[in-house]
């Protein structure tokens, strides 16, 4: 167990040593730097002006240099400065990182707890009524963007209620009532298509299981439904539904840059397309580089989670 | 004749009353202290500092927190050298034949940090801008450093009086000087820092600054005018979306909103919310063409004249800017306009017509350049990818292939528009510019002049130069107007940057909302709020 542990760290920070490389690439391949779209928000462009900026800014550097000089930073914690707002990058990203925690925390939980039980439910009950209507609802799920559906959410709201959540950041700390009338909505938005797919997964590996010979001898044996869907059946179809659950947490901070825009949540999310459009490097880089770990790390408690599921499953490091 | 359907009659009735009580002074009331206006920019400011920035968001977010020396009459709706009033100066003269020109400053103004106010601010403001060899400060970047060529000095011989020499006359500095572009900034603090935070000593002191999210001021206690602020605060809310930002005004977080807004944004928040008061206004924004003149097919005049008649401007104002916009030259025309065409000389020009006979034209010209159905003319419209800029270079695409050119849209990321433009890497493109001062010393020496960095077409005319020199100095409005009027129809007859038309602003606020006038004919020069009171209680 150990030895895979550090197999698969091993492999994460190739992993992540890749990524860097790679978006640093991109970032250099986008035609136009950060003193472009300075000069582009001056209306002007002035030459000796913005070679003296690329020269402040450090971006007159060869790119091995400047890539040199931002991983040896990053090995030391320091994130740079925002080239855009002439502070401290950590100082930028450090208020908007609770915002989009909660977000997808609270979107995880709505996906969750909305797409397993409905599953399972739809699985119990195939081919009837209650079936339909939750086949309906996921296939619905699946064909909203998330930020479609807030942007109805917003609409709906406003024109019936003539209320929308507040559209400044409310601190949990400050009134957590607020926040949460704050979050949950847009929550849900996100929330709702992670659960549709989920609820898809859960079914289909329900109803695998169910017509499994285990299965068939807990009925025979006269065992209640519940104990045998929630602890027999559930468990051995939670493989699959976990393995997915670790994938849409890395498409969820992805759908959450729209509806972070929709629902003007100050996350980072949000903020990292505003950087790209910025080209605002140290904040590009260091922000796709701490979602990257996180979703290299959302994978590895994937994998560790097999073995708590399936006994059965050994970790080799053949 | 049809009659229009019903729902469109309403929404024009209700536009009409609305205008009408939106229009009406707050005569007779008497304004009540207290309470946070909250309100929401066409985008989020790059930074805090207006002397770096081209950007109307920045001066909606910033303005409050400081003063200039003369400002435009935040009340009246139309600015002109007659709407400059004082404000960290009290009074000013003109001395040595108009060649010197002398403020007298406010004694006792406090920074926002406690400090005191004086000539050196001035100075050191200024000379920062005007790129001053000597100059204690440097701006990282300086849009504004045209308008101050012609001054040769700034003194300060004591610590309340302060005076631009210039190298010629020029009326028209005092209204440079009057724009929200040019606040004083304190000498004692590093412009850089202007960038997250402000130092001023206007009526409202920065509280707090999340950079994209918010910015919020309060109240500044010493204010120099005295009984002002009414409001306790202005919270300046970023708001990407715009249907987001609709949908705050309708549930009452913002009690302004509008800025950027077409006619349609501010129909659909009129729609969700009775009693929404929406202003028209003009606020000195056209559409332009540019063309680039060192690039052939366009060094031929023949083709220049026929893209410009190809352009049908009434067809602009009805198709992509649905009505909200007004025909004009390069000057805002009047009645919003100080220095613009008159109606009868705009429907000379070219593009304002009647269409197929232009069109025509247009075809015989092309031909007599060798262009025709054998050898079409390949055009790529450039422009910026953004919504309003696409909508109306769609529409100019149209235009254009109806003379048989063969044009085609080319979209360029905002982040290389300039650069591109810079580079005159472009044929013609759509432009959109923000008039900041109207008046011909800002407007025509910035887009038109030999070498101007934002005279991007390249057009150039000694004569015009020439020109516009001679009506900077002259002190009698109206022979200025009229050789003004003159250099307008010129440019436009030489196609130096076809102006399709000056688009309408859309101001949208609740009623509670008091005292707040959107300026007819600039957009940059009305937000220091100090007069606004919420009728809230």
């Amino acid at each position: 167990m150990r030895a895979y542990i550090v197999k698969r760290l091993i492999v994460a920070v190739a992993t992540l040593l890749g990524m860097s490389i790679l978006v640093f690439a991109l970032m250099r391949l986008a035609p136009g730097n950060i003193t472009d779209i300075i000069f582009e928000s001056a209306g002007y462009v002035d030459e000796e002006d913005k070679k003296r900026l690329e020269e402040e800014l450090g971006i007159d550097r060869p790119i091995a240099a400047q890539y040199g000089r931002w991983l040896a930073d990053l090995v030391r914690g320091e994130l740079g400065k925002s080239y855009r707002f002439d502070r401290p990058a950590w100082e930028i990203i450090q208020p908007r990182l609770p915002v989009t925690v909660e977000l997808a925390v609270l979107a995880l939980v709505f996906s969750v707890v909305l797409g397993v039980p409905t599953g399972v439910i739809s699985a119990i009950r195939q081919d009837r009524p209650l079936d339909y209507v939750l086949r309906v609802l996921s296939l619905a799920g699946l064909s909203m963007p998330s930020f479609w559906l807030g942007m109805i959410i917003i609409l709906v709201l406003v024109r019936s209620l003539g209320w929308i959540p507040s559209v400044t950041y409310v601190s949990p700390f400050d009134d957590l009532w607020a926040n949460l009338a704050q979050f949950l909505l847009p929550a849900l938005a996100v929330g709702y298509r992670s659960s549709a797919l989920i609820m898809r997964f859960t079914r289909s590996a329900m109803l695998e299981v169910l017509r499994e010979d285990y299965i068939r001898t807990a009925w025979a044996k006269g065992q209640r439904e519940g104990p045998v869907v929630w602890r027999h059946a559930l468990k051995n179809a939670s493989l699959p539904v976990v393995t997915l659950i670790g994938i849409e947490f890395a498409f969820l901070i992805g759908g959450l840059i729209v509806t972070e825009t929709v629902f003007n949540l100050p996350g980072v999310a949000r903020y990292l397309v505003d950087a790209i459009l910025w080209r605002d490097y140290p904040i590009v880089q260091n922000l796709t580089m701490l979602i990257a770990v996180v979703v290299v790390l959302a994978n590895l408690a994937v994998d560790l989670l097999y073995a708590w599921l399936d006994p059965r499953i050994k970790y080799e490091t053949a | 004749m049809p009659r229009p359907p019903l729902t469109v009659s309403l929404a024009l009735a209700a536009l009409a009353l609305v205008l009408a009580a939106a229009t009406l002074p707050a005569v007779g009331q008497t304004p009540k202290y207290g309470g946070v206006l909250a309100t929401s920019p066409i985008s989020a400011p790059p930074s805090l500092s207006p002397h770096e920035e081209a950007t109307i968001a920045v001066v909606a977010s910033a303005s409050v927190c400081f003063n200039n020396l003369v400002y435009f009459d935040p009340q009246k709706k139309q600015e002109s050298a007659a709407t400059v009033v004082p404000e960290l100066a009290e009074r000013w003269s003109w001395q040595d034949g108009s060649r010197t020109l002398v403020f007298f400053l406010r004694k006792g103004v406090k920074w926002h940090d406690g400090k005191p106010f004086t000539s050196q601010d001035v100075k050191y403001t200024f000379d920062m801008v005007r790129g001053a060899p000597d100059a204690k400060g440097k701006l990282r970047v300086n849009p504004r450093k045209l308008w101050y060529e012609n001054v040769e000095a700034i003194e300060a011989p004591d610590p309340y009086t302060v005076a631009f020499r210039l190298k010629r006359p020029q009326p028209a500095l005092l209204l440079m000087l009057a724009s929200g572009y040019s606040p004083v900034y304190p000498a004692h603090v590093p412009p850089a820092e202007f960038r997250t935070r402000c130092v001023g000593t206007g009526p409202f002191k920065l509280k707090d600054h999340r950079p994209g999210e918010y910015v919020e001021f309060v109240k500044n206690p010493d204010y120099f005018v005295k009984g002002r602020p009414y409001m306790d605060g202005v919270k300046v809310v970023f708001i990407k979306d715009r249907s987001t930002q609709i949908a705050a005004l309708q549930a009452g977080q913002l009690d302004v909103a509008g800025s950027g807004w077409n006619k349609a944004n501010a129909e659909t928040a009129m729609k969700g919310a009775a009693g929404l008061v929406v202003i028209e206004a003009d606020g000195g924004t056209n559409d332009n063409v540019l063309v680039n003149f060192k690039r052939p097919p366009f060094t031929d005049v023949r083709v220049r004249r026929a893209l410009n008649l190809a352009l049908d401007r009434a067809a602009y104002v009805k198709g992509p800017r649905q009505g909200g916009a007004s025909l004009g030259g390069a000057m805002l025309p009047p009645p919003a306009g100080v220095w613009g065409l008159s109606p009868a000389d705009l429907a000379k020009l070219p593009g304002t017509g009647d269409p197929t006979r232009q069109k025509t034209e247009a075809k015989r010209l092309l031909a007599e350049a060798g262009f025709g159905p054998a050898k079409p003319l390949k055009v790529a419209v450039s422009t910026r990818a953004v919504a309003i800029y696409v909508d109306t270079a769609s529409w100019m695409v149209d235009q254009l292939q109806q003379v048989g050119i063969d044009a085609t849209l080319e979209q360029i990321e905002t982040g290389v528009w300039h650069p591109k433009m810079t580079r005159r890497d472009y044929q013609i493109a759509l432009n959109v510019t923000g008039v900041g001062v109207d008046d011909p010393d800002a407007n025509l020496v910035e887009n038109f002049k030999c070498g101007s960095p934002r005279n991007y077409s390249d057009y150039c005319s000694e004569e015009i130069d020439r020109m516009i020199a001679e009506q900077s100095q002259m002190t009698d409005r109206a022979a200025r107007l009229k050789l003004v009027n003159d250099i307008d129809r010129r440019l436009q007859l030489d196609g130096a940057r076809p102006i399709l038309g000056w688009g309408k602003q859309y101001y949208a606020m609740w009623p509670h909302v008091k005292n707040y006038v959107p300026h007819e004919n600039s957009i940059y020069n009305n937000s220091r709020m100090q007069d606004i009171w919420l009728d809230k209680r």
